[in-house]
């Protein structure tokens, strides 16, 4: 055997024991990390690339489409008609028309104002509204009920103010302090 | 351990008065009396009832936040069959065998009609395989109620005196002393210790 056959074999050694270092590399991470894939240099640049673009992509949109308000945040999605156009489209002014007449009356308003503080039982709604009878009591809760302003519990019977009813609530009590500052000037 | 090893006795009983199946915070179920009753048995022991008769049920899946109430009762005229799972012993004192008359004013010819409704509705909830019994039929976990739905599946409710779920077509409730959550097709209502989160699909 010549000596250049002689340093092609001890080579060839060489690099059949790195080989295998890197073969046991290999398993060893397999064991720790799972599944073990080399995808190279490129593909891992590009794929770092995609990931930095999608993450620029993904700020960009959430710093145009939420809005955090004093009532919490908002999350408009692309092509969600705007508030004001879907009121436009969508006002259904006989139910308008229940809502506001539901509110258009003094009783109504006060048992609204009571129930704003907590849910109430019949009877502590009549000791605080002792100008009216029980019955009368029943039916403005009843149309407020029907106005979808308050809702009762079936079980225990007690009255509570939905979250529209205390929006209307404070909706009305807006309204009458911007006509009574008006008339004043 | 699976439901498919409930099964159904064979004596059909009748209520003999109105019975209160569940009475919680939140939760009333009530029959009428001549409501028909099967009793559902595991190892030969009373776990629960198949019921037909006209019952109704309240519920309560209303969560309470600082906005205002979220969600509705819910007051239901049962008169389809349902199945109960849970604590026999104080109905078992309001049943008395069923004659035939009381399974015609029900609308069924015989008894066998009638156990095999019942037996529907039993495999219906068993193919939810969802129900272990050691956990409706334990007292910690309360009472265990399945009714037929309109769109022919079934409406769970579990509760016992605090606690309730609540698994409906259009919504599930969940509640306990502290915490409330409610979920309907439009909005996810979770309240805690007066904290609440609201998350609505569309309107704000």
């Amino acid at each position: 055997m010549s000596d250049e056959m002689k340093e092609e074999i001890k080579k060839l050694r060489e690099e059949l024991a790195s080989l295998k270092e890197q073969l046991m590399d290999v398993t060893e991470q397999k064991k720790s990390r799972g599944i073990y894939i080399d995808i190279g240099n490129n593909v891992r640049h590009y794929v770092e690339d995609v990931m930095e673009s999608i993450n620029e992509g993904i700020h960009g949109e959430l710093e145009r489409c939420i809005l955090i308000g004093p009532r919490g945040m908002k999350i408009i999605r692309k092509g969600e008609p705007n508030r004001e156009e879907e009121h436009v489209v969508e006002a259904n002014f006989s139910k308008v028309s229940e809502v506001m007449s539901a509110l258009g009356q003094e009783h109504r308003l006060k048992i609204l104002g009571e129930l704003i503080r907590g849910g109430k039982y019949i009877n502590e709604l009549q000791e605080k509204l002792t100008e009216i009878t029980s019955s009368t009591l029943s039916s403005h809760l009843k149309v407020l009920e029907e106005a979808g302003l308050v809702v009762q519990e079936k079980v225990r019977g007690r009255y509570l103010i939905t979250m529209p009813g205390r929006v209307a609530y404070k909706m009305a009590l807006r309204i009458t302090g911007f006509v009574e500052r008006g008339s004043q000037e | 351990m699976m439901l498919q090893q409930y099964r159904l006795d064979n004596t059909i009983l009748k209520a003999t008065d109105a019975l209160k199946l569940l009475q919680s915070e939140r939760a009333i179920i009530e029959t009428d009396g001549n409501t028909l009753a099967v009793p559902i048995l595991l190892d030969n022991q009373r776990k629960g009832y198949m019921f037909h008769g006209h019952a109704k049920l309240l519920l309560d899946t209303i969560v309470e936040t600082k906005e205002g109430a979220m969600g509705n009762s819910v007051e239901k005229e049962i008169n389809e069959p349902f199945l109960m799972l849970g604590d026999t012993e104080e109905i078992q004192q309001h049943l008395s065998a069923a004659d035939k008359e009381n399974l015609t004013a029900m609308g069924y010819k015989d008894e066998q009609e009638f156990i095999a409704k019942a037996e529907d509705l039993l495999q219906k909830l068993s193919r939810r395989g969802k129900i272990w019994h050691h956990h409706c039929c334990d007292d910690n976990y309360g009472t265990m109620f399945a009714f037929s739905n309109e769109a022919g599946k079934l409406d769970i409710l579990v509760a016992d005196d605090s606690r309730l779920t609540y698994k409906a077509m259009d919504r599930v409730f969940i509640a306990n002393k502290r915490k409330v959550v409610l979920k309907t097709p439009n909005e996810m209502v979770l309240s805690s210790n007066c904290k609440s989160l609201i998350i609505r699909k569309r309107h704000f």
